[in-house]
């Protein structure tokens, strides 16, 4: 053996790691006859004695009482969510959806959202009066998390008049008693996010063609494909959509 | 029979918190510590430990149990969230010397002052030789603190560091080269600057 072989098995030889008793008998040989290998074997043995005395130290060291008692609450909250979150079943598919699929019907009701923007704002710039018609979009309220703070909006909700077109009335917070919807679950458009961790959220109503019921796995009645169907999407304080129900 | 980690963590995710906290009671001393030793911060590795296990909570379910241990596979958040946090404090603390060749580094700033790896320092060999982890590239820092210091087996270090058992074993070949090299210049700093020594506590 040389020095350039030694030195390939001298951190397993100082570690006493070497599973080949011929090379470790061959690299001990070695530091007999080569005081330079000797010392550097030496000089591994004992950083790995030290290294071996700092870990000793550490050994005792964990996260303090407050890191366990948030993460508790983390998992309860997040335990809470997912099982009010069952309350409706689906089916199975929609459980096993791909991330692609979630991105595409993701970036289709952003699309979409854009779109009934421009156009209610063109429409808004037009008829100055319709702007107060506009009601802003229902804070939801998610477990664990404050809903968003009025901000005078509703008030106009609760002033519009009755007769308003369908597709620029928006619904306020509280239903009244005559006018139950019904809702499914939200579907997240996010695999795995949870929506519980994120800061504030926002709902905003919008139509779809009712093949969009396909899209998160509910079936779709032949003669609803290109009906408008309204949904609730619920957006990020990015603007991203991040989950989606159906209102009847 | 004591549950296999796969099992605690299905029955976590099926929502049972006493997987979960026997869990994290298993694991979360090894992240504490991989996070400590990589970044010298008491306050980086609390966030990195919470960061990972609110990380298994959302995303538990893309553990495969036949690709490694759960534990690699923690270790391997731990990493990425220790690299995240460093590249956000590169801007106010240089920790890490990025060269190779092991060039002397301002020791005295590699450990905070909330540090209890600093706090407890009352070995100085023990001082010196955390400095001089510290002061390491984080490429060669991270396999010396999971395999010299955690005893991980290469194979799991290279399951957690994503990267071939053979580049394991070079960067810790390479690693020690530059520890010894780092501690024999501190010796020599330490010796030539008695005062230096002023400066911690020791009480």
């Amino acid at each position: 053996m040389n020095c350039q072989d030694f030195e390939k098995l001298a951190l397993d030889l100082a570690c006493n790691s070497l599973l080949d008793a011929a090379a470790r008998d061959q690299g001990l040989i070695h530091t007999e006859v080569c005081s330079r290998c000797a010392a550097r074997l030496a000089e591994e043995r004992a950083l790995l004695a030290r290294v071996r005395a700092v870990a000793a130290e550490l050994a005792g060291e964990e996260p303090p009482a407050r890191v366990d008692a948030a993460l508790l609450a983390a998992f309860r909250a997040q335990t809470a969510a997912t099982a009010s979150s069952t309350v409706i079943p689906i089916p199975s598919r929609a459980r096993h959806w791909s991330s692609w699929k979630l991105a595409a019907v993701a970036a289709g009701i952003l699309l979409l959202i854009s779109v009934m923007a421009i156009i209610w704002r063109s429409a808004s710039s037009r008829m100055p009066r319709r702007e107060e018609r506009v009601v802003a979009p229902a804070p939801v309220n998610t477990p664990g998390h404050r809903a968003a703070p009025p901000d005078g909006r509703d008030q106009m909700a609760a002033e519009q008049p009755k007769n308003l077109p369908k597709r620029v009335r928006r619904r306020a917070s509280v239903d009244s008693p005559d006018e139950v919807e019904v809702v499914t679950r939200f579907f997240p458009l996010r695999e795995g996010e949870d929506l519980t961790t994120l800061d504030s959220l926002q709902v905003m109503r919008i139509e779809l063609p009712g093949s969009a019921f396909g899209e998160v796995g509910l079936p779709v009645d032949p003669e609803m494909v290109n009906e408008p169907v309204k949904a609730d999407v619920v957006l990020g304080q990015d603007g991203l959509a991040r989950a989606i129900r159906f209102v009847r | 029979m004591v549950p296999s980690d796969a099992e605690l963590l299905r029955l976590m995710l099926a929502g049972e918190e006493k997987a979960f906290t026997e869990l994290y009671r298993r694991h979360k001393g090894f992240v504490y510590r991989f996070a400590l030793l990589m970044s010298g911060q008491a306050s980086v590795a609390e966030e990195v430990t919470q960061e990972v296990f609110l990380a298994l909570l959302r995303n538990g379910h893309r553990y495969d149990p036949e690709r490694g241990s759960l534990k690699a596979y923690l270790c391997g958040a731990a990493r990425n969230q220790v690299l995240l946090l460093m590249e956000k404090e590169r801007p106010y603390v240089q920790l890490v010397e990025e060269s190779d060749e092991g060039e002397a580094v301002p020791i005295a700033q590699l450990i905070s002052g909330d540090d209890p790896l600093g706090d407890c320092a009352r070995n100085e060999a023990n001082r010196l030789v955390r400095q001089a982890v510290l002061a390491l590239p984080a490429r060669y820092r991270e396999v010396i603190v999971l395999c010299d210091f955690q005893e991980m087996s290469y194979a799991e270090a290279a399951l957690a560091l994503d990267c071939p058992v053979g580049t394991v074993n070079s960067r810790l070949h390479r690693g020690h080269a530059l520890l010894l090299k780092k501690l024999r210049a501190a010796v020599r700093l330490d010796s030539a600057a008695p005062n230096a020594q002023g400066m911690r506590c020791f009480a």
